[in-house]
């Protein structure tokens, strides 16, 4: 059954993708190039509004839930999120977006996705001997900001929203004329 | 034949309704079955077929152990959600299929397109699964949840991503291209 429920919201998160046009390696180009911040902006939309939500409602019905947090062992994190960022430029697609291109018909999202098909294969193999040992070092566990600052998630949920939400109405979503 | 397409820069999209929309989706996901996530399912996909082609190295390797069989995840579906979705989306809209999309100024062929996203897609992958996820699970559901690692994870790829998109612009125009 949640197969299904997965695949509805794989279809949703899919159109609203294509939608906002994340799903164009050009737009999200143009947004870490910081010239339009129109992605970047849905984004932090999203984290605002999902965050309030699931907290308020964990207030109200907790077992309801399933939260999942990954856990948070710095130094792989960081240096992932690193890589990662390189490959956001370069190619201007993340794993998901490049699925939702196959299905807009884009090939060079399909090219996209066999260079994730090949990095995947190649972290398979040398995951015992590389990478085992580093996601090791600076393990902090599943921890969250509640755990860091022992204030309750949703006072939290809802100061970073507010952070978020203020950010997003005070910066330009089309930054100056493009060069 | 190379196709060029440079996306208006003034066209609006409505990031405000569906960031509201998919805030509320991602609330839904984590009532259904827990947070959204996509990059898990390359090293999933990559271990059926090795448990095809090589079952004994398939079998013994620990990280192939770890992630799971990929039918047997409820991210597999969501990420064939992805591709019907993105379907529906463009179709739904009368849309042709995008033309080819040049994203840096070094891209004057298809073919430098095709390098890039392929060099791309390997780098988001690779960096995704040392971090443990990508832009799905790591930002929008870590952050949501108010997980630490979410915020670093953000952190590192907005630092090399807005780096290595300008440079690639930047350095062209250096050269005088």
């Amino acid at each position: 059954m949640t197969a299904f429920y997965g695949l509805l919201i794989g279809v949703a998160m899919g159109f609203f993708i294509q939608r906002v046009r994340a799903s164009s390696p050009a737009m999200i180009v143009r947004n870490l190039r910081l010239e339009n911040l129109s992605v970047i902006k849905f984004m932090a939309l999203t984290m605002a509004v999902g965050m309030v939500l699931v907290y308020a409602l964990n207030l109200v019905i907790p077992s309801a839930l399933h939260f999942d947090v990954k856990p948070t062992y710095v130094l792989g994190v960081l240096l992932g999120g690193l890589v990662f960022g390189v490959g956001f430029g370069i190619g201007g697609y993340c794993p998901g977006t490049s699925v939702v291109g196959i299905g807009e018909g884009r090939k060079d999202a399909i090219v996209a996705m066999l260079g994730g098909v090949v990095g995947a294969l190649v972290f398979t193999l040398v995951y015992t001997t590389l990478i085992a040992p580093l996601v090791k070092v600076a393990d902090l566990g599943k921890i969250t900001l509640a755990d860091v600052t022992h204030l309750s998630p949703f006072v939290l949920a809802v100061i970073v929203s507010a952070v978020f939400l203020v950010a997003i109405k005070l910066l330009p979503t089309e930054v100056g004329a493009k060069r | 034949m190379t196709t060029h397409t440079t996306i208006d820069p003034s066209a609006k999209t409505p990031w405000l309704f569906y960031g509201v929309l998919f805030g509320i989706l991602g609330t839904l996901s984590i009532i259904a079955w827990g947070p959204i996530g996509v990059s898990g399912t390359y090293p999933r996909l990559v271990g059926e077929v090795l448990t095809l082609v090589v079952p004994d190295y398939a079998a013994a390797n620990p990280y192939l152990q770890k992630m799971g069989h990929l039918f047997a995840k409820t991210e597999t579906y969501l990420v064939i959600g992805l591709l019907l979705g993105g379907f529906f989306g463009a179709r739904l809209n009368k849309e042709k299929a995008p033309a080819c999309e040049m994203i840096h100024p070094s891209e004057k062929t298809t073919g430098r397109r095709y390098r890039d996203a392929f060099i791309g897609g390997f780098l988001i992958v690779f960096g995704a699964r040392i971090a443990g996820g990508c832009t799905s699970g790591h930002i929008i559901s870590g952050i949501t949840q108010l997980s630490v690692s979410g915020f670093i994870f953000a952190a590192g790829v907005f630092a090399t991503g807005i780096l290595t998109a300008k440079t690639l612009k930047r350095r062209h125009v250096a050269a005088g291209a």
